[in-house]
């Protein structure tokens, strides 16, 4: 019984030790604020970790097909953008077109990819000045506005129900259908080996395409989730939000070569840079040196993490 | 392999334990600060500011530093603490929260989005906390705000520049980032004052960060396609020292230039005086953060504050620049004459 935990264990690697580590940070951090586990701070909490949740998830995405994406910040900003520009003749059609737009984009991200044959990292970095642009003339100057109601149950509780929480479990859910169905396979093949799964007859190009138009979705629900916490939209809300997603994702195990990683491991990992940074807070740490923490941890996380990969490539 | 998988372990916990011994660490610390608080009730102070490594930050930052030991000696403050957001506003989000979650008793913020922290601070307010936004504001009516009016920075400079180039000429707008409320606010007022002089024509309308290295590209670029301009119409001290710069360096004709209280620029702008060069500056005083903390402690004191704070401009011009410049401080220092306690007083309506 003993051979079979420890077997199982070893299989996620990835889930377990983020999984500790969480613990770890949720002890401490319920040291410093005693309030951590009701549903207040839960609700607030998960308004506060979901943009990055969900942008993590698109980078683990793109990263799994074996690419990655510089313009997620700005995608994330345009959909939140039409999200507020648009939500208070209806939040459902600008839940709609926010979403469309993320999808156009990362589509128009994954044809570029696909068919000019360019670097991932070329390209998205390129898009990311479009997107930024594009963002600009939507929203000009920060603005726009979600129905206060809204913007209140989301941070603050709807009938007592944390619906941020519910939108991961939902989108976590929907990645789990996906995963299992043909596209979410060749996903996964084509980021582990190209050139094999092209030879056994996967539309590589297409199925890039669906990867980057896939992580869209995330990027967008993000962007929307971010507008509702704000209650506004701003064009320059959305760049950090590119690199701490590829952090998170890299933390979680998901590799720069593509076709290794799992999901859970990346809403843990988005979850405990989330957590880590909101607990400096609470330590009266002077600025500068809640960088230096931020940074220290996460190339030591990093490290452990890779100690542990290159054991069991051994 | 069950050696290598605990050895993994080992790794992690080593990992979390680091992280929790850091954060006892500093707990102690804080616990040492705040034992000092006197006996009457001292407030607890936060400021949470979107960047505080430009160097107008850093001299609001010691600024209000000064004036939080005054506080502290007639114990009216228990304890401050800065939260810099580093350029994240969702950061600064998280910041809020945590200090609403800690109840300070007052929260300053410095804002990277005029509209994204309404929430968390309207949260604040209704937890009793007293709020005080200044520098770059937020738009809630909840809130207290101290500011300067940017449309009028805008307004005031625009108008000198269309009279100084006596209503004709060709000219290049020099703004800071686009989609940044405090430079499109700055334009539109500028956009404004010029609209009454139809004979000054807009070159180019260029945007930078109002750091000199980016903002002197950017002005180098615009200015080989337009060299015959008239003006230049900028709203940064950084943007105001690059088109100086690029014009003296050329040996080109030194055209007015509108600008702030930057040092680089005031200096430039002394030295070139004798050669014709001629500015209309103005400044966002760090003494809005100042008058920010008074605000603060004297509402959460039960005083009644003006909901919004409007600090005038300084002006400075030709006449009285030798006032303003500093030639023994660094270029990237923003001079400025402090505002005496009375004026602060009137101010937040003493």
């Amino acid at each position: 019984m003993p051979d079979r935990l420890t077997g199982v264990l070893r299989g996620n690697l990835d889930v377990t030790g983020l999984g500790a580590l969480l613990v770890v940070l949720l002890a401490v951090y319920a040291h410093y604020d005693s309030e951590l586990f009701t549903p207040a701070s839960i609700t607030i909490l998960s308004a506060q970790f979901l943009p990055l949740i969900l942008a993590a998830m698109a980078q683990s995405t793109v990263m799994l097909a074996g690419g990655i994406d510089l313009s997620l910040g700005s995608v994330l900003a345009l959909a939140m953008a039409v999200f507020a520009v648009r939500a208070e003749d209806g939040v459902l059609l600008a839940g709609v077109l926010a979403l469309a737009a993320a999808v156009a984009a990362g589509a128009a991200n994954g044809v570029l990819v696909a068919y000019a044959g360019l670097p991932p990292i070329i390209v998205t970095l390129a898009a990311s000045f479009v997107w930024g642009g594009v963002t600009l003339v939507v929203l000009p100057k920060p603005g726009g506005a979600v129905p206060s109601g809204l913007v209140n149950a989301y941070n603050n509780g709807w009938n007592g129900i944390a619906l941020p929480f519910v939108a991961i479990a939902l989108v976590l859910v929907l990645w789990k259908a996906v995963r299992t169905t043909r596209f979410g396979l060749s996903l996964y093949a084509v980021g582990g080996n190209e050139h094999g799964a092209y030879a056994s007859g996967i539309a590589t190009r297409t199925v890039k395409i669906g990867t980057y138009a896939f992580a869209g979705v995330f990027i967008g629900l993000a962007g929307i989730g971010l507008a509702i916490q704000t209650g506004s939209g701003d064009a320059t809300i959305g760049a950090p939000y590119t690199l701490n997603s590829i952090a998170a994702s890299v933390l979680a195990g998901v590799s720069f070569f593509g076709g290794v990683g799992q999901m859970r491991a990346t809403v843990l990992g988005a979850l405990l840079i989330g957590l880590l940074t909101n607990l400096l807070l609470f330590t009266g740490m002077s600025p500068f040196y809640q960088l230096i923490v931020q940074g220290v941890v996460l190339i030591v996380a990093i490290t452990v993490k890779t100690l542990a990969t290159r054991e069991r490539t051994d | 392999m069950i050696g290598r998988f605990s050895r993994a372990v080992v790794a992690t916990a080593a990992l979390g334990a680091l992280t929790a011994a850091t954060a006892c660490g500093v707990n102690s610390d804080d616990k040492g600060s705040s034992g000092d608080a006197g006996k009457s009730k001292a407030l607890k102070v936060g400021w949470s500011t979107i960047y505080l490594t430009p160097s107008w930050m850093q001299q609001t930052d010691k600024m209000m530093k000064a004036d939080v030991d005054k506080l502290k000696s007639d114990g009216k403050i228990g304890s401050y603490q800065v939260f810099n957001a580093n350029g994240d506003t969702s950061q600064q989000i998280a910041q809020i929260r945590a200090m609403i979650q800690q109840k300070y008793d007052v929260i300053l913020v410095d804002a990277g989005s005029s509209t994204a922290l309404n929430p968390a601070l309207e949260q604040a307010v209704t937890a009793g906390i007293t709020v005080v936004s200044f520098d770059s504001l937020v738009t809630s009516e909840k809130v207290v705000r101290v500011g300067t009016d940017q449309k009028e920075w805008g307004r005031m400079t625009g108008q000198w520049l269309g009279e100084k180039l006596g209503g004709k000429g060709k000219i290049i707008a020099f703004n800071g980032p686009a989609g940044v409320a405090v430079s499109e606010e700055r334009w539109q007022g500028a956009e404004e004052a010029l609209k009454k002089f139809p004979g000054i024509k807009i070159a180019a309308n260029v945007h930078s960060e109002y750091n000199l290295a980016p903002a002197a590209q950017a002005f180098a670029s615009a200015y080989s396609a337009s060299p015959d301009i008239d003006g230049v119409f900028s709203q940064g001290g950084a943007l105001s020292a690059a088109a100086l710069q690029t014009l003296v360096k050329q040996k080109k004709k030194l055209v007015p230039i509108t600008g702030e209280n930057y040092n680089g620029f005031l200096k430039m702008w002394n030295d070139n005086k004798a050669k014709g060069f001629s500015s209309l500056s103005t400044a966002q005083p760090n003494y809005l953060g100042v008058i920010a903390l008074r605000a603060a402690v004297a509402k959460a004191g039960g005083a009644t504050v003006p909901s919004s704070i409007m600090v005038p401009l300084p002006k400075i011009t030709d006449d009285n620049l030798g006032e303003y410049v500093k030639a023994d401080q660094p270029d990237d220092s923003y001079p400025i004459q402090e505002l005496p306690q009375a004026e602060i007083d009137k101010l937040i309506g003493k």
